[in-house]
């Protein structure tokens, strides 16, 4: 009887990031014969069957677990683990992941590293190397791992979404009685809803703090019509104005567009992080020393209520559209 | 109640330079001080201290220049600041930077509360909480955006993706603070003449067994092989005309060129 092969298990309550380490997890066990299995902890969300179909094997637990809940889910976690035994575990660095990941690396002492931007496995020794985000994502850190299980957070955008193609996976229920949380929930409340998908947006007009206050955006709204844009902004903006929920950023959302027009936008490193995977930065900002210049593509120093409305104007003058 | 609130001295990761050609990071000279993120922390175990009573103690584990950080932290109101000298030196990952903060803990005693923030300034590995909460065998409450003590509970909001997540603890527990909640207070003259008087006290590694147990255990580190910044290479190209016209039609060719825009028929 040959071993069964090793394993990638892939967790995450966000279906589209499920999908997308389940993606990178594909591609990196096919050379190597290795196995793609995920971890439901409840009922599927829409779109989870597409994003499952590049798992081969689904495991449930035989109680639903709450996403709302890292204990549980951390256990639910560990038992998986030590049940079938994954080379690597990826999960899904959003809060609940980044909370459940380092408990369950804690319960199990395995290694851990967060925020992942890549990953390798020896097709020798089958040992496990990353590299992560550090600094905020200023530099980027090495990492060469030496447990029998490694745990890997990435977050949402960092690799590729598979083309949803496969069969379904086999549904492996797995026996789990949840510890119950000391931390009891005694209610839910709303946030602002989030933006229009600015991940899939080709054009995002970034606002920055050089936009004022009491800009009604009627000019910009206009731009970003003309443009086939998403609007979107800096996290000062988000916290100090009641424009935007999100903000691009570090803490925020990533995005990789065509193009990233920043209006009055500083460049602290906090936000670049946000927008450094567009193929194409433009800047305008009135201050010709601004940190956002060296960070662009093109550069207009200029103010940026005296060349909005021209631009705009020389667009609808030269019927310019997106491509 | 008495409350004990972990911060880091973090970099100010907006001053590190990336050499463009070799891409090393370049981290003499870049300021450090107590994170935004920590002084949210300190904010939330003041306001609790200031309506239910006791103290807040302030626990770092850092190089011995961090001293100069606890005067703005005693000014907003802790009581006093521990400082534990890292003897990695600021090169153990967050496993061994816990169970140090662990060995600590445990040697500062009993507390109703343990504060932090969900991540540090510069290392923003959100690892701190999670792991201390399984290593002390504490109830967490994560992403904290409010916190209000009664009954011997806390109760607070969770800051999740989708929604507010009300919750309940019992103490002893540990809060993590979300984002950008608790913007800490302004101090005054007389705030920071008060810190002065305020108690601080160092742990070494050699006059502190405890935390020399940690380190015997711990040969390594950190996993962590390399470092590098990470430089993405933009055109720089400031636009110029005599005319904003002229200008705005500089960047509408350059962005028909680049295949982002295109003319209309």
């Amino acid at each position: 009887m040959t071993a069964a092969p090793a394993q990638i298990l892939v967790f995450s309550e966000n279906t589209a990031l499920l999908a997308e380490l389940i993606g990178k997890a594909q591609q990196a066990a096919r050379p190597l014969g290795w196995e793609v299995t995920a971890l439901l902890c409840d009922e599927p969300a829409p779109g989870t069957d597409q994003a499952l179909a590049g798992a081969s094997v689904v495991y449930r637990p035989s109680q639903p677990v709450s996403s709302f809940d890292p204990v549980a889910v951390t256990g639910l976690l560990c038992r998986v683990i030590a049940e079938k035994c994954p080379a690597l575990v990826l999960i899904g660095a959003t809060r609940l992941g980044l909370e459940a990941a380092p408990r369950a690396a804690e319960r199990i002492q395995a290694d851990y590293a967060a925020w992942v931007t890549g990953f390798d496995i020896s097709p020798d020794d089958s040992s496990i190397s990353a590299s992560t985000m550090l600094y905020s994502g200023v530099g980027s850190a090495d990492y060469h791992f030496q447990s029998p299980t490694v745990i890997l957070t990435a977050a949402q955008g960092v690799f590729e979404a598979h083309a949803g193609e496969g069969n379904p996976p086999a549904c492996v229920t797995v026996d789990y009685q949840p510890e119950a949380s000391p931390v009891k929930v005694t209610g839910y409340s709303d946030k602002p809803a989030g933006g229009a998908s600015l991940e899939q947006a080709e054009i995002v007009i970034d606002l920055g703090q050089g936009v004022k206050p009491d800009d009604d955006r009627a000019l910009i709204n206009e731009l970003a019509g003309l443009l086939g844009g998403q609007l979107a902004c800096t996290r000062p903006v988000a916290s100090e104005r009641n424009w935007f929920p999100d903000w691009l950023g570090l803490s925020g959302m990533k995005v990789s567009p065509k193009l990233c027009l920043t209006l009055g936008v500083s460049g602290a490193i906090q936000h670049i992080i946000g927008i450094r995977s567009a193929q194409q930065i433009v800047s305008v900002n009135n201050d010709e020393g601004s940190a956002i210049f060296s960070q662009s593509d093109y550069g207009i120093t200029a103010d940026l209520y005296e060349f909005l409305p021209v631009l705009v104007e020389r667009i609808k003058a030269r019927g310019v559209r997106p491509c | 109640m008495n409350i004990l609130v972990l911060i880091k001295y973090s970099l100010d990761i907006a001053e590190i330079k990336v050499d463009p050609k070799t891409c090393d990071l370049r981290l003499e000279g870049v300021p450090e001080k107590f994170g935004n993120i920590d002084k949210n922390a300190v904010e939330a175990a003041v306001r609790l201290k200031e309506k239910t009573g006791g103290t807040v103690k302030a626990l770092t584990l850092g190089p011995a220049r961090a001293r100069d950080g606890f005067k703005d932290i005693l000014a907003m109101g802790a009581d006093e600041a521990i400082l534990v000298e890292d003897p990695a030196q600021g090169n153990a990952d967050a496993v061994v930077c816990v169970r140090v903060l662990e060995a600590a803990i445990r040697k500062l005693g009993v507390f109703d509360l343990i504060v932090c923030g969900f991540a540090s300034d510069d290392g923003y590995t959100y690892q701190v909480a999670p792991r201390l909460a399984e290593r002390l065998g504490l109830p967490l409450v994560s992403y904290a955006r409010s916190l209000e003590a009664r009954d011997g509970k806390i109760s607070a909001e969770r800051d999740l993706e989708s929604n507010l997540q009300q919750v309940e603890a019992p103490l002893p527990c540990i809060v993590s603070i979300a984002e950008e909640a608790f913007p800490p207070r302004r101090t005054t003259l007389m705030d920071a003449i008060k810190a002065k008087k305020k108690p601080v006290t160092v742990w070494t590694a050699q006059d502190t067994p405890e935390i020399e147990q940690v380190l015997s255990e711990n040969q390594t580190f950190s996993r962590c092989v390399g470092q590098k910044g990470i430089v993405v290479q933009r055109k720089q190209q400031i636009l110029k005309g005599q005319s904003m016209a002229e200008i705005a039609d500089q960047l509408i060719d350059s962005l028909i060129h680049e295949n982002i825009l295109k003319e209309g028929e």
